[in-house]
């Protein structure tokens, strides 16, 4: 059988009290992760993000830049993240042309603290960066 | 009850610096809910944003860890009456706050428990760290839903090694507690 795949489309997710907002363009290969995650059932909250990153970078060679800006995670939804940030390490390793943005509020220490451990086990291109809370 | 019974209750409440106290079915939403106002109530107080995240953490951990056994149990269909509810506070001691949680647990799910927080008890932050990165690095095929991650992460942000209790209820179940200071 011959299925065709529809093209892709863009990924949005509202954020609930418990969930953060998602955008992931498939034009621009810019995904955005914003808000706070800690749902009871994070690996099923993650589930379409995650399926939409595997096929973008099997059917497509655009460049991923991906920024998260998330105030607090519980562990399930860090373990999740895991799951995404190692999706884009293989690419990177593969040689597609990825980075992550880890946006954290200065004020926020345990924000920085998880960039930080997420950050060190990878190799790909992770910024961390501070966001005055002035703004 | 008595109604000067609730008098006695907000004294003891009172003198053990109780900020939020629920006892009865876990329900999502309840849980949610107190989740925040604890949390609207400490920035209004002007606490560290560090200090209200870590309280907050430990209290979603621990309510959620209540909820994923008490699910998983009637999921299995060996449940209790008593086994859809939990009891959690929130209480200031000095210069810091406790959450404390509990429910009801198949006595044979004791043990478990008992050894995992035992072996935590002996780690040190270093010691910690390094178990919750492996943990994190874990298939999930290994660690299933629950990825196994909160208990160490409870035991990395407590100021204090977590204290727990079991007490025995009868032959088939006991009343698991789990003391977390921030």
């Amino acid at each position: 059988m011959n299925v065709e795949l529809d093209p892709m489309q863009d990924l949005a997710i509202s954020p609930t009290g418990t969930t953060p907002a998602i955008h992931f363009s498939a034009r621009t290969g810019v995904l955005e992760i914003r808000g706070e995650s800690y749902p009871e059932n994070a690996f099923a909250f993650f589930e379409p993000p995650i399926t939409w990153l595997r096929r973008f970078m099997s059917e497509t060679d655009t460049a991923i830049r991906f920024d998260v800006e998330v105030a607090y995670m519980n562990t399930s939804s860090i373990r999740a993240m895991v799951d995404m940030l190692d999706l884009l390490e293989q690419a990177h390793l593969f040689g597609r042309d990825v980075a992550v943005r880890w946006l954290y509020d200065e004020e926020n220490e345990r924000a920085l603290d998880m960039g930080e451990e997420f950050k060190e086990d990878l190799t790909l291109p992770f910024e961390i960066v501070t966001l005055s809370s002035q703004e | 009850m008595q109604a000067s019974h609730l008098f006695d209750i907000r004294e003891t409440f009172n003198r053990q610096q109780i900020l939020i106290c629920f006892n009865g079915p876990f329900s999502r939403s309840i849980i949610e809910e107190l989740g925040n106002a604890v949390r609207s109530y400490m920035e209004s107080q002007s606490i560290a944003k560090t200090a209200i995240l870590d309280v907050f953490s430990v209290f979603v951990e621990q309510t959620q860890n209540v909820r994923n056994y008490l699910a998983d149990k009637a999921a299995s269909g060996t449940g209790a009456s008593d086994l859809d509810s939990g009891t959690v506070v929130i209480a200031r001691t000095d210069d810091r706050y406790v959450v404390t949680c509990g429910n009801v647990i198949e006595a044979g799910d004791a043990a478990g428990l008992v050894h995992r927080l035992d072996a935590l008890a002996g780690l040190d932050k270093a010691g910690l760290r390094a178990l919750y990165k492996e943990q994190m690095r874990k298939p999930r095929s290994e660690t299933g839903d629950s990825a196994g991650l909160g208990l160490i992460d409870m035991a990395r942000k407590a100021s204090a090694p977590l204290e727990y209790s079991v007490q025995p209820l009868d032959d088939r179940f006991a009343f698991f507690s789990l003391r977390v200071a921030v």
